[in-house]
């Protein structure tokens, strides 16, 4: 019993890190319909970004998020301006332009700081964990629980309370009259990639004390948040959240029943046969086409 | 005979010439560098595979390596027990007492070529006819080619004791073809694989120009009008994915013979994706574009990887960005393209003495 609540556990931490990366994810695919296969690299832009500000600065992870949030969003905006502009049009064409972006984010990086993987240190205040009977919580991993679920709630508020969302969710429903009422549907995209990246670089902070960082860290996470994407359904924010806790727990459960990589395996299997028998996903948001 | 398709069998042939007389001749027919060119036809059939469901028929396929590796194992499977009295080797060393059934009908040749193709075939198949019965398209299709690929890729490297987990099949015995001994830096080993290409290419361009290839782009171009016609959307897509996995199967017996082991790498996501990239680079419309693409981005991959040894992965993500970006139809494109002006510019010049009187006439707009 303890063995399970210490991997649902464990499985809730990683969930509630995929749902900071495929939040971001959803919204930027939700919005424009490109599947940003780079977003794995901003992910592990996010926690270079850490591990430097750390290594020179000597930031803490908390005190660093909101520049890796920044500095990464900004990278976003970038990529955005530069290239995925060009390619609204093609939807499946943006699968293609940025799996390139992302091979050049990785070499750069490997270039600049080097192949070998590099070490986070996790914050001082959040060491040590809580017990509850034979289960450990680690304090650390239950910020991350906390702290995924404000993005979540920030998210919502933010789609929903601010002047911005509403543009936004106007230009999702119909970018000609919306353009036609004023909104500069161009300035929005780039804000909503630019936001869905700083959220992947917030995930690549978390993320630094769990994982190893290094330049290929990215590839194995995106596909599996593209998976969160396309179960939770599009442009649903709670669908996503419910795909990443499933998913996440699904994956800790099978574990324990068979062993990690069968567990993975039949957490694919079960992915192939709900978007064959629900393509639009879960909790498919209300949008007109 | 069209106009595409005499074009098409021109490029044929000057490619064939190139690839049979230019490249040998080029290489001094030196066993070694032959062998790495090899490498390269090899990959070209399994770009022109992707060509061949991407670029006709709109199904963008991500898990094209889950099939070569099929076919890749598949072949691997048979040296491996060529080359090893009794159990293989790493199945000792993993426990494993008995040659597993699954193993056993790979010690004939003949089942061995048969599955490399037909294994794949069917797996694609299972997978097509769960796919597009659904009517799934675009995105979707993408997705769950990509969640197999990864899945069975898990299974293979977890399966260590029968498929060789995170090591491969290594250690394999030479290839016998009908009593000859392969030798695969050898000249006919080169034009071995080289003819292979050039069927797969034959049977592609055949594909391609024929009734079936035309309700592929009709597919490609609007699904729900070509059902209207009344055709079975979902049994040509099926056809053409199986089509297009057998390929696949065949380009990855051939790629284990070149270097004569198979790896888990083959089955990678970042392996798949170089596929589409080969594919994209060269030119998903049309077959033979598409297999270039695979030998030029390979052979610059070798070559330029030597002078800029960290930099050859950013000048790859940097050209397929742009490639993407600004040459959308690859390589092909741009030759088509010229083609096409210079057809147009004859054409004008024709038109221009006959009707100049209609040049001068002012559009008319249609109103909304």
């Amino acid at each position: 019993m303890d063995v399970l609540f210490n991997q649902l556990f464990s499985g809730l931490s990683m969930a509630s890190i995929l749902l900071i990366i495929a939040l971001g994810l959803a919204i930027i695919y939700g919005s424009m319909g490109v599947i940003n296969l780079a977003h794995g690299e901003l992910v592990m832009l996010g926690a270079y970004a850490t591990w430097a500000l750390q290594h020179f600065f000597g930031f803490s992870i908390l005190l660093a998020l909101p520049f890796v949030f920044v500095a990464v969003g900004a990278v976003g905006w970038l990529i955005e301006k530069i290239i995925v502009q060009r390619l609204y049009s093609r939807p499946l064409d943006t699968i293609l332009a940025t799996w390139g972006i992302g091979i050049i984010l990785q070499q750069i990086v490997r270039i600049a700081i080097g192949p070998e993987s590099r070490f986070v240190s996790g914050p001082e205040i959040l060491r040590g964990n809580i017990q509850i009977g034979n289960v450990y919580m680690s304090n650390y991993r239950i910020f991350v629980i906390v702290l995924s679920i404000a993005i979540l709630g920030a998210t919502w508020a933010i789609m929903t309370r601010t002047e911005f969302g509403t543009k936004l969710r106007a230009v999702i429903q119909n970018r000609s009259i919306s353009e036609c009422y004023g909104i500069e549907s161009e300035r929005i995209y780039s804000l909503t990639f630019a936001y869905g990246a700083g959220l992947a670089g917030v995930a690549g902070a978390l993320i630094t004390p769990l994982f190893s960082t290094i330049p290929t860290m990215g590839t194995g996470l995106v596909v599996n948040a593209f998976l969160v994407v396309i179960v939770g359904g599009l442009g649903s924010l709670f669908g996503t959240a419910l795909a990443a806790v499933l998913i996440g727990q699904a994956t800790a459960l099978f574990s324990i029943v068979m062993n990690d990589t069968l567990g993975r395996i039949a957490v694919l299997i079960c992915i192939i046969l709900l978007i064959r028998l629900r393509p639009r996903g879960l909790f498919p948001g209300k949008t007109r086409n | 005979m069209t106009k595409k398709l005499k074009y098409d069998l021109v490029a044929y042939a000057l490619f064939a010439a190139v690839i049979f007389l230019a490249v040998p001749a080029y290489l001094n027919f030196e066993g070694y560098e032959l062998n790495t060119f090899a490498r390269y036809l090899s990959l070209g059939i399994v770009s022109l595979a992707l060509a061949l469901s991407w670029g006709t028929a709109g199904i963008l396929n991500l898990g094209q390596a889950a099939t070569f590796g099929m076919g890749s194992y598949a072949m691997a499977m048979h040296l491996k027990l060529k080359s090893s009295q009794g159990l293989p080797d790493f199945m000792s060393w993993n426990n494993v007492e008995e040659l597993p059934w699954f193993w056993v009908p790979f010690h004939s040749l003949s089942f061995t070529l048969l599955a490399g193709l037909l294994i794949p075939a069917s797996i694609g198949g299972i997978i097509a006819i769960f796919m597009f019965r659904a009517r799934i398209s675009g995105v979707f299709v993408a997705v769950i080619t990509l969640a197999f690929l990864v899945a069975f890729q898990l299974l293979v490297i977890e399966q260590q004791g029968y498929t060789g987990g995170q090591n491969g099949l290594t250690g394999l015995a030479p290839l016998t073809l009908l009593g000859w001994t392969v030798d695969i830096y050898s000249l006919s080993f080169y034009y071995l694989i080289a003819a292979c290409l050039f069927v797969a290419i034959m049977i592609g361009i055949y594909l391609v120009h024929s009734k079936f290839g035309l309700i592929l782009r009709a597919i490609r171009e609007d699904a729900d009008r070509t059902r209207f016609f009344g055709y079975n959307v979902a049994s040509y897509e099926t056809a053409a994915f199986c089509i297009s996995a057998a390929l696949a199967g065949w380009s990855g017996m051939l790629y284990t013979l070149v270097l004569e082991f198979a790896s888990p790498t083959y089955m990678s996501v970042s392996f798949s994706l170089a596929i589409v990239i080969w594919c994209a680079v060269g030119g998903r419309e049309s077959i033979i574009a598409a297999a270039i693409g695979a030998i030029v981005v390979n052979l610059l991959e070798v070559r330029l990887s030597d002078v800029f040894v960290e930099g050859w992965n950013l000048i790859l993500g940097v050209t397929f960005v742009l490639i993407v970006m600004f040459m959308p139809r690859g390589l092909h494109g741009v030759v088509a393209g010229a083609n096409d002006w210079i057809a147009r510019r004859k054409d004008s010049r024709v038109s221009n003495a006959k009707h100049s009187n209609l040049k001068s006439r002012p559009e008319i707009k249609g109103g909304q």
